[in-house]
C-alpha cells in the first residue's frame, strides 16, 4: 500500500464518519429535552411545579412509545433563579445537544438565555409572563401561558364592565415580573376609564405588609388589585384581613395560586381574579391531569405544572407533524398553529401560537371559596 | 530555587489557561471566564481586606458601578478600551470617597456602613430608570472587538477576560511588592505603629478602597459583557457576600488565595451538579466544613503544613516562628 492510497483512505474513512454522525446521532441515542428551570433560590416552588408537570408529561411520552420512535431524555438544569446562572445553563444544555429547552419562568432570567438560544437557533418553550418576552423579535421563543399584556385587557374588562369599578389601588412587586403587570394594568386602566388612586410597589421577599395596607385601606379605591410573588401575596392577603380591610381584592394568576392558598388559608377567601390556567377549571383533560399528577406527586399542581405539561405535549405535536427532530423546522411549524385536544389530548385545551410566539387560549375568572379556585366565568380566546 | 520552581509553576498554569479553551465546551469556557472575572473582583477585596485589613461589603455594587457605566458607554457607541477605563476610575473616585468613613470606623461598623452603600447602589440602579432601564435592567451589552476581531465567540472572549486576568494579576503583585503595598500590610497589622514609622495611615487607607473598587469596577465591566445582560439584582449584598467568601475561603492576604476561592465558589457547585437536587446542600457543608477546619482558608492549610515540617526538623524555634 503506497502513501498517497493509505491518505485517500484515511481522507474516504474520515469523510464517511462526519457525514455519518448525524444519522448515528438520530437513530440511537434518545431525544434529548433540556429543562433549564428555577429548583433553588427564590423560583424554587414554581419550578417544582414545572419540573413535575413536564417529568410526568415526557413518562407518559415513552410510555406511548416516545418521539418518532425513539425515547425521550429529559436534563434537568438548575438556573438558581440567578440570570447569569440560567445563561450558563442553557448553553450546558445547548452543548449537550437539546433539541427544545423547555423553562425558565422568571422573566428576568429568560431575557438573557433566550439570547443564547436564538444564537444556536433552539427552540424554547418558556413560562415567563412579562410582555418584552415575546417583543424582542426572537423567532425561537415560544410561551407556555399568556403574557401579561394578554391577561390584563381581560381582567379590566370585567372590573369595568361587571363589577363596576370607577377606582383601584395597586399592590405590586417591585421586580420585572411585577412592574411589566403593573405597567399592563395601569394602561388598562386608563383605557377603561378606572382611576388608579394608589401605587404601591414592595420588595421581593418582603415580609411586612403592615404600612402597604395602611396606604391600601386608606386609598379610598373600591378594588385592590395585587400582583405580587406567591409568598408575598400570601403575607399581603394576611395583613388585609388582619386589618379588616373590606375593597374588594383582585388579583391576576399568581393571587389565587394554589400555593398562596396553602399559605394563607382562609385569607385568599373572597379573591377573584383572571387565571390563564388553573388546575380547578371544568375542562375534562385538566380534571384528568390534576389527578395523575395528585396521584404521583401528592400535591396539588398550580398553574405551573400545566404549562409545563402542556409545552411538553406541544412538543410532541410537532415534533410528530414535521416528521424529524429539527430545531429550525420546529420552530418554523410552533409559529402560527394551533392544537386542539381532539388532535392531540395532552394538549388539555386548544391552544394557539401567533407569529411572535404569542399563544392564545380560553381563559377563566375565578373566585376562591373555601380554599378552592370556583370558575365564575370562562372567557373565550382573544 | 524554591523562587524558580514557584515562577516556573505560575508558568506552567498560565500556559494550561491559554490552551485550555480548545479541548473544552462552550458552557466550561463560559464557567471559566466567569472565574477569572469574580478573581480580579476577589483580587481587589483581597487587597482592601486581606492586606490592608478594611472590612468591606460593597464590592457588588463596585462591580454594578463598572458594569453598567461599560454597558451604558459602549451602547452608546463608545469604543469599549475608553468605557474600560471610565469605569476603572469611576470606581477608583468612589472607592477613594467611600474609603473616608474608614478613617473613622473600623471592623463591624465599617462593614455595615460599606453594607449601606452596597444597598444603595442597588437603589439607584433600580430607581434612576431613565439610565439604568430600573428592574428590567440593560439587554444585549456588546462584546468588544479586538484589533477588528469579533469575541462574539466565547473562546474569543475568553482571551479577552484572560488578557485583563493577567495583566491585572501582574499589577496587583508589583503593587503589592512595591512600598504601598508594605504600608498596607502595616496598617493592617498595627495602625498606630505604621503611623509612628512614617506611613501615612490616611492615605493609604483610602488607596485601599480606591484600588480594590477599582478592580470590582473592572470585573463588573467584563461581567456585563460575558453575561450581555445585567440588572440590579446581579449586584446585590448576595453578590458581595459571595466575594468575600471567595476571599476568605481562598485565604485573605495570601496573593494566590482568590483564584482558590473564587475556583471553589464558581466551580464546585457545578462540579456537584450531578448530585441533582442535593448539589447546593453538599456545596454549603463543604464549606463550613473547610471554615472550621481551617479558619485561614486553603492557603492557610498550606503555612501550616510548611510550619509543622519547619517545627519537626528544628524542634527549638522560636514562638515567632511558631506563629505565636
Amino acid at each position: 500500500m503506497n502513501r498517497r492510497y493509505f491518505l485517500a483512505l484515511t481522507a474516504g474513512a474520515a469523510f464517511a464518519m462526519v457525514a455519518a454522525a448525524p444519522f448515528a446521532a438520530t437513530a440511537a441515542d434518545p431525544i434529548k429535552i433540556a429543562n433549564v428551570i428555577e429548583l433553588s433560590g427564590a423560583g424554587a416552588t414554581v419550578g417544582t411545579n414545572w419540573r413535575d408537570g413536564l417529568t410526568l408529561a415526557f413518562e407518559e411520552i415513552n410510555a406511548a412509545g416516545g418521539l418518532l420512535g425513539q425515547s425521550v431524555e429529559v436534563l434537568n438544569y438548575d438556573t438558581q433563579t440567578d440570570a447569569p446562572t440560567s445563561r450558563a445553563m442553557v448553553q450546558k444544555a445547548i452543548d449537550d445537544g437539546a433539541y427544545v429547552i423547555l423553562g425558565p419562568i422568571y422573566s428576568g432570567t429568560v431575557k438573557v438565555n433566550m439570547l443564547v438560544a436564538q444564537q444556536n437557533g433552539v427552540p424554547q418553550l418558556t413560562g415567563a409572563e412579562a410582555p418584552f418576552i415575546t417583543g424582542m423579535g426572537n423567532p425561537y421563543i415560544f410561551r407556555t401561558s399568556f403574557g401579561a399584556q394578554q391577561s390584563m385587557p381581560k381582567l379590566a374588562k370585567y372590573l369595568s364592565e361587571k363589577a363596576g369599578t370607577k377606582t383601584v389601588a395597586v399592590a405590586w412587586s417591585n421586580d420585572d415580573f411585577g412592574k411589566g403587570g403593573r405597567d399592563s394594568f395601569v394602561a388598562e386602566m386608563e383605557k377603561h376609564g378606572i382611576q388608579v388612586v394608589a401605587d404601591i410597589s414592595s420588595e421581593v421577599g418582603q415580609a411586612d405588609f403592615a404600612a402597604d395596607v395602611v396606604k391600601l385601606k386608606g386609598s379610598g379605591a373600591e378594588a385592590i388589585f395585587v400582583y405580587l410573588h406567591e409568598e408575598e401575596s400570601a403575607r399581603l392577603l394576611k395583613e388585609i384581613r388582619k386589618q379588616d380591610v373590606k375593597q374588594a381584592i383582585f388579583g391576576e394568576t399568581t393571587l389565587m395560586n394554589q400555593k398562596v392558598i396553602d399559605l394563607a388559608g382562609d385569607a385568599v377567601n373572597g379573591v377573584r381574579g383572571h387565571v390563564g390556567l388553573t388546575a380547578d377549571a371544568p375542562v375534562p383533560g385538566i380534571e384528568d391531569f390534576v389527578k395523575k399528577f395528585e396521584a404521583k406527586y401528592k400535591y396539588k399542581p398550580d398553574h405551573n405544572a400545566i404549562k409545563a405539561y402542556t409545552g411538553a405535549y406541544a412538543v410532541k405535536f410537532v415534533t410528530n407533524k414535521i416528521g424529524k427532530a429539527d430545531r429550525q423546522a420546529f420552530a418554523d411549524a410552533l409559529h402560527n398553529l394551533t392544537i386542539t385536544p381532539a388532535e392531540e389530548p395532552g394538549i388539555l385545551m386548544e391552544t394557539s401560537w401567533d407569529d411572535k410566539g404569542e399563544i392564545n387560549r380560553e381563559s377563566f375568572l375565578v373566585e376562591v371559596v373555601d380554599g378552592k379556585q370556583k370558575v365564575i366565568e370562562t372567557l373565550p380566546k382573544l | 530555587m524554591n523562587a524558580r520552581a514557584n515562577f516556573l509553576a505560575i508558568l506552567a498554569a498560565v500556559a494550561v489557561l491559554a490552551v485550555l479553551p480548545s479541548s473544552l465546551s462552550t458552557y466550561s469556557v463560559y464557567v471559566l471566564c466567569s472565574w477569572m472575572v469574580f478573581s480580579i473582583a476577589a483580587m481587589g477585596l483581597n487587597l482592601t481586606l486581606g492586606f490592608a485589613g478594611q472590612v468591606s461589603l460593597a464590592q457588588a455594587a463596585f462591580m454594578g458601578i463598572g458594569a453598567y457605566t461599560t454597558a451604558l458607554m459602549t451602547m452608546a457607541g463608545i469604543p469599549w478600551p475608553l468605557a474600560m477605563i471610565a469605569a476603572a476610575v469611576e470606581c477608583f473616585l468612589i472607592g477613594l470617597v467611600l474609603g473616608y468613613p474608614a478613617l473613622r470606623v473600623q471592623h463591624h461598623f465599617l462593614a455595615f456602613v460599606t453594607l449601606a452603600f452596597n444597598a444603595l447602589v442597588f437603589l439607584v440602579l433600580r430607581n434612576e430608570e431613565w439610565l439604568t432601564g430600573g428592574t428590567y435592567g440593560v439587554v444585549g451589552i456588546p462584546r468588544p472587538s479586538v484589533l477588528g476581531f469579533s469575541t462574539n465567540q466565547q473562546t474569543g472572549f475568553y482571551y479577552v477576560v484572560f488578557g485583563f486576568f493577567l495583566v491585572l494579576s501582574a499589577v496587583l503583585y508589583g503593587i503589592l511588592r512595591s512600598p504601598w503595598g508594605r504600608a498596607f500590610q502595616a496598617l493592617r497589622e498595627n495602625p498606630i505603629r505604621a503611623n509612628s514609622l512614617g506611613v501615612d495611615i490616611r492615605r493609604m487607607t483610602l488607596l485601599a478602597f480606591a484600588i480594590g473598587s477599582a478592580y470590582g469596577g473592572i470585573a463588573g465591566g467584563l461581567l456585563g459583557q460575558l453575561v450581555q445582560f445585567i440588572d440590579p439584582n446581579s449586584f446585590t449584598l448576595t453578590i458581595s457576600l459571595k466575594v468575600l467568601l471567595m476571599v476568605i475561603v481562598g485565604g485573605a492576604g495570601y496573593f494566590f488565595g482568590p483564584y482558590l476561592g473564587a475556583l471553589l465558589v464558581i466551580l464546585m457547585p457545578e462540579f456537584l451538579r450531578f448530585t441533582e437536587g442535593y448539589y447546593l446542600m453538599l456545596y454549603a457543608l463543604l464549606v463550613i466544613v473547610l471554615m472550621i477546619s481551617c479558619p485561614k482558608g486553603l492557603l492557610g492549610i498550606v503555612d501550616r503544613i510548611k510550619l509543622s515540617i519547619k517545627l519537626r526538623q528544628n524542634p527549638s524555634a522560636t514562638a515567632w516562628e511558631q506563629g505565636k
